[in-house]
């Protein structure tokens, strides 16, 4: 996500503004080196608990990239969903496994050119996909804001139902499977105590 | 009927609203002196006069914070061609305040009351060896000991004065006796001049 | 310059209302759970009645010595104070007390969003503490307030999707304008389940599991001592303030008021924050803590079908309006 977000600021900043870069643009590529420092930080401490912590800065740097993009709603919800949910269940999970404090040798696996390899493809193709969709598409700032809740709603809920009710399907899906699963386990455990805080553990 | 639901909530909120409007009863110690009880146990005050160094006191103490200290002395004669007496003379006489644990109990043995409970509890000190009170400081709380409270109603008659009273008595009876006989041997106008008025074992008793 | 000015007065006086309102709903807990115990309170800091209380405590906190655990993890445990204070701080800017523009720090457009979700960060700094602290006491708290924010959140993202709309607008001011006097009865459930699991959420009791004195210490704060201490307690007291300000502005209607419109609408929203805040100390006081099991059923059985039921009533109130 972070590389994505880097990328679209070098195709912002090719635009009219490229020799003489407004202050906006400044802070947006500032912003966004530092998402990128984050997000290699992330993937390479062999801290489990302070991965989780640069993640959120990390989420956090680019959801004040969509702030700098006029992308209000986007960036608000980028910090509810993710830094205040997706960490905290994140968190919450490494403490189930006691994760130590300092280094955990044991954490890394073998996979790491495999990993590097799906992530520079994946990265490549998000860059190529938004440098080709956007190209010299050109923010207006002084105008309204083209990324505020209501535009969204608009757009989403117009043009785009589909996608977005497949996904809420897709969701949907994904918690009865978490149901199913839990409820699996508690059965064969064979004790009626897959009750509330058990239940979730095991999800 | 069952009850509606949340009505126990409600009565929760209800009690401590009601709490909130009523008077507190805080006390508010060192502005307001406390209203301490009858008998209350604060210090233990010495009544040295009457001290003769049994040392009931002392052994009685379940830990052990009574020190006393005293010599022997020889009283001459009282009377001439007599023995000397011995006495005991006492030379300390300390509680350490920070073992005692306010039981009472060496001021139950003392045989002559010489120790007693006074009221006073404001005697912290910052320094502990300063709790150990010595013989002038533990006479000078003899001044707060209170009065003793009166009997209560229908309670048993104090032992002294239940002694006075049967000595009273004995003697009351026995000089009635030989006022009889006398009365035998002689007129009867005696008789009838200690006839009236109180016997003086009945005043006792009173 | 006068655009700077501006912003300057309006950071300072957002700040202002950080310090001043905590202190007050401390001290006010102080005096109305004493009363409502039959005790007086602080009686001596400060001479009239114990005001100073929380002056005295904090010159206390600033002496005391900053401890750190030797099997902590120094830099995030220091952190973590920051991580829960800093959001509520933000969080206060985007509500407005009176209408106008100059009765709100800062006018945000999606501001319903901002709010959520700068106060969900907070709980990062009781997650972080709790693990960095190396004792079991604090892990089982932090796990516990991780329990509890995932369980209590989704309702209250709910209640307030409900209002939002009624109002047909996700900007806290725009809820405010589109105000009726008969929204209070239409979203009253909405309302109880937003206050219920913002207390949850701010770990006041009865949902105090999380901070539980009596079983785990105090929860992610054990290992704290001084003046980091202390801003994890202004943390809670602020959450209180904020939560209350957040009910008021988005259920009770703000500056709303039967008389006195003009003007005077910031007393109204002062007001109602007062009335709520006493609340918060009131249900402190009478009732028990709830157990880790009864928390989460009371998130999952009883407030999101709540809120959901809220959202359908909205809906069908608002299609028939129009």
């Amino acid at each position: 996500m972070s590389v994505a977000a880097t990328a679209a600021s070098a195709t912002a900043a090719a635009g009219p503004g490229f020799l003489s870069p407004s202050g906006v643009e400044i802070a947006f590529l500032l912003v966004g080196l530092v998402t990128f420092g984050a997000a290699l930080v992330t993937v390479t401490t062999r801290q489990l608990v302070h991965a989780a912590l640069w993640l959120v800065v990390t989420l956090g740097g680019l959801a004040v990239e969509y702030l700098l993009l006029t992308a209000e709603f986007i960036a608000w919800v980028q910090v509810l969903i993710y830094v205040g949910s997706v960490v905290v269940l994140l968190l919450f999970g490494l403490m189930l496994t006691k994760a130590p404090i300092g280094r955990s040798p044991d954490a890394d696996s073998g996979n790491r050119p495999v990993a590097s390899a799906v992530a520079v493809a994946a990265a490549a193709a998000l860059v190529w996909v938004v440098v080709d969709a956007f190209r010299t598409t050109w923010i207006d700032l002084g105008g309204p804001a083209q990324g505020s809740t209501e535009v969204s709603g608009r757009f989403l809920f117009r043009n785009w139902v589909l996608p977005f009710e497949a996904l809420s399907v897709l969701l949907l899906a994904a918690l009865v499977g978490a149901i199913v699963l839990s409820r699996k386990n508690g059965a064969a455990r064979a004790d009626g105590n897959a009750a509330g805080g058990s239940g979730k553990e095991q999800r | 009927m069952p009850p509606i639901p949340g009505s126990g909530l409600a009565k929760g909120l209800a009690v401590t609203l009601r709490t909130m409007t009523r008077k507190s009863v805080t006390a508010q110690y060192p502005e307001a002196q406390p209203e301490l009880p009858p008998r209350s146990r604060g210090v233990i005050a010495l009544f040295d006069e009457n001290c003769t160094v049994c040392m009931l006191c002392a052994r009685e103490c379940p830990d052990w914070c009574i020190y006393i200290d005293s010599h022997k002395e020889t009283v001459p004669a009282a009377a001439p061609g007599g023995r000397e007496r011995s006495r005991n003379v006492l030379d300390r006489f300390a509680i350490d305040f920070a073992l005692c644990m306010y039981c009472g109990i060496c001021i139950e043995v003392c045989p002559f009351d010489a120790l007693f409970w006074s009221p006073e509890f404001e005697y912290a000190e910052t320094d502990i060896r300063e709790l150990t009170h010595e013989r002038d400081r533990l006479r000078e709380w003899m001044w707060t000991v209170p009065a003793p409270p009166a009997l209560d109603p229908g309670a048993e008659e104090p032992k002294e004065i239940a002694a006075a009273r049967k000595t009273a008595e004995k003697l009351a009876a026995a000089q009635r006796k030989e006022g009889e006989h006398q009365g035998q041997d002689r007129d009867e106008g005696q008789s009838r001049d200690q006839g009236p008025g109180p016997a003086p074992g009945q005043e006792a008793g009173e | 310059m006068n655009d700077v000015l501006d912003v300057a007065l309006r950071l300072i006086a957002v700040f202002a209302v950080f310090l001043v309102l905590p202190l007050v709903v401390g001290q006010a807990e102080h005096k109305v759970m004493a009363h409502m115990q039959g005790r007086l309170g602080p009686m001596h800091a400060g001479g009239f009645h114990g005001w100073a209380q929380l002056v005295a405590d904090g010159v206390k906190f600033a002496q005391k010595e900053d401890v750190v655990p030797a099997d902590a993890d120094r830099r995030i445990f220091q952190l973590a104070p920051a991580v829960a204070l800093l959001p509520y701080l933000l969080v206060l800017v985007a509500i407005p007390i009176g209408p106008g523009r100059g009765a709100v720090g800062q006018t945000v457009d999606a501001g319903v969003f901002f709010v959520l979700a700068v106060l969900g960060v907070g709980v990062l700094g009781s997650l972080m503490a709790g693990w960095a602290s190396a004792n079991k006491f604090s892990l089982l708290g932090g796990l516990r307030t991780a329990a509890q924010l995932l369980a209590y959140e989704l309702p209250m993202l709910l209640a307030v999707a409900s209002v939002a709309m009624a109002a047909g607008t996700v900007s806290i001011p725009g809820i405010l304008h589109a105000f009726e006097w008969w929204w209070l009865p239409w979203q009253i459930v909405g309302a109880l389940v937003f206050f219920v699991a913002g207390l949850a959420e701010l770990q006041r009791p009865p949902f105090d599991m999380p901070v539980a004195d009596s079983e785990i210490i105090f929860g992610a704060y054990t290992e704290y001592t001084g003046l980091r201490f202390a801003l994890f307690l202004l943390a809670e007291y602020v959450g209180i303030v904020v939560l209350c300000a957040l009910t008021t502005v988005l259920f009770l209607g703000g500056w709303h008021g039967p008389y006195g419109a003009d003007g005077l609408g910031w007393v109204w929203t002062l007001l109602k924050v007062a009335v709520l805040a006493f609340v918060v100390i009131w249900l402190r006081v009478s009732y028990p803590r709830l157990r880790e099991d009864q928390l989460q059923r009371l998130a999952w059985t009883v407030l999101i079908p709540l809120a959901l039921a809220q959202i359908a009533l909205t809906g069908i109130v608002k299609v028939a309006i129009n």
